[in-house]
């Protein structure tokens, strides 16, 4: 009896759905980060709206990269529907505490999905995350080193002026 | 010309007869698979219905998603019968509880079989070299 299910596809169905999730989850991170730049516009820190303008292109890239694969591997991939984005934000502060947590969200998302993969033996999909891990570990040290300028400056004065002026400079190099 | 054409078609239908292979069955139903159309057959609630690759996938996917002890523990007077319709796909089914349970186990026990399927054409072929 020949193996069809091998045959029509590269990735298990587990593995799909967790790949359509992450799909979701990259979708929303990319909704999210054109919202704040939305709010970060409106309050005036422009600097910072260009920052969260250019986070909500990358994660619409991360999601087509998914996208791709789960098509490229012979499985479904599904276009997400995207709600429930939040519009405003209590403090400028925040905007950058929670673009924080939504990578951290992001990073454990994808260890989970090389979780399954170690589970199942798939090293293909494996060697494919290993570039969003990379990827995660850039955009984690970014997110991290934006909320540290709240303390590094301060607030006061024309501190949040400053913060919104190093935001865009914030480097991440390797070694 | 008329002649050549009758035999021709004599041939394809003697030609091409159907090929099953068992996966897995209950005494409720089988699931049976053609290595030469690339696809399955389930003989269920009385039809035989053709699924491909995608549409068995889609099956799954509805079967598995019954909420079976919601329906069970619901005591409105709402009827005892789910539709099962999948997209793209000639069929649907119209089932009573116990035989979307009954579907569900033939539907898990096939892909258990084609899992096992999966490790031995890895262990006899693809792995032994």
């Amino acid at each position: 009896m020949k193996d069809i299910m091998r045959v029509k596809s590269s990735i298990s169905t587990d593995l799909e759905t967790l790949l359509n999730q992450q799909i979701k989850k990259e979708a929303l991170s990319s909704s999210i980060y054109l919202s704040m730049a939305s709010w970060c516009d409106r309050n005036g820190y422009d600097n910072s709206a260009d920052y969260f303008f250019k986070q909500a292109e990358e994660e619409r890239m991360h999601q087509l990269k998914f996208y791709k694969y789960v098509l490229d591997m012979g499985g479904m991939a599904i276009s997400p529907e995207v709600t429930n984005i939040k519009l405003e934000y209590n403090s400028f502060r925040e905007v950058f505490e929670e673009a924080l947590e939504q990578e951290i969200s992001v990073t454990q998302s994808i260890k989970n999905i090389a979780a399954r993969c170690h589970k199942e033996h798939d090293y293909v999909t494996l060697e494919f995350l290993n570039w969003f891990f990379k990827e995660q570990r850039e955009e984690e040290y970014k997110a991290r080193r934006a909320v540290e300028l709240f303390d590094v400056i301060g607030e006061e004065g024309t501190g949040r002026w400053q913060i919104d002026k190093h935001v865009g400079q914030i480097v991440y190099s390797e070694g | 010309m008329y002649i050549n054409k009758v035999q021709y078609m004599q041939k394809t239908a003697i030609a091409s007869p159907i090929h099953f292979e068992e996966v897995f069955s209950t005494t409720k139903g089988s699931i049976y698979q053609s290595d030469s159309e690339y696809c399955w057959y389930v003989d269920f609630a009385g039809k035989l219905a053709r699924f491909d690759y995608r549409n068995l996938l889609k099956l799954q996917k509805a079967v598995y998603g019954i909420d079976i002890e919601n329906i069970l523990l619901t005591s409105d007077k709402s009827a005892d019968v789910e539709i099962i319709f999948i997209c793209a796909c000639d069929h649907c089914y119209v089932l009573s509880l116990i035989e979307i349970i009954a579907l569900k186990e033939l539907l898990q026990g096939a892909f258990v079989m084609l899992d096992l399927n999966h490790i031995i054409q890895d262990r006899l072929f693809r792995l032994a070299a």
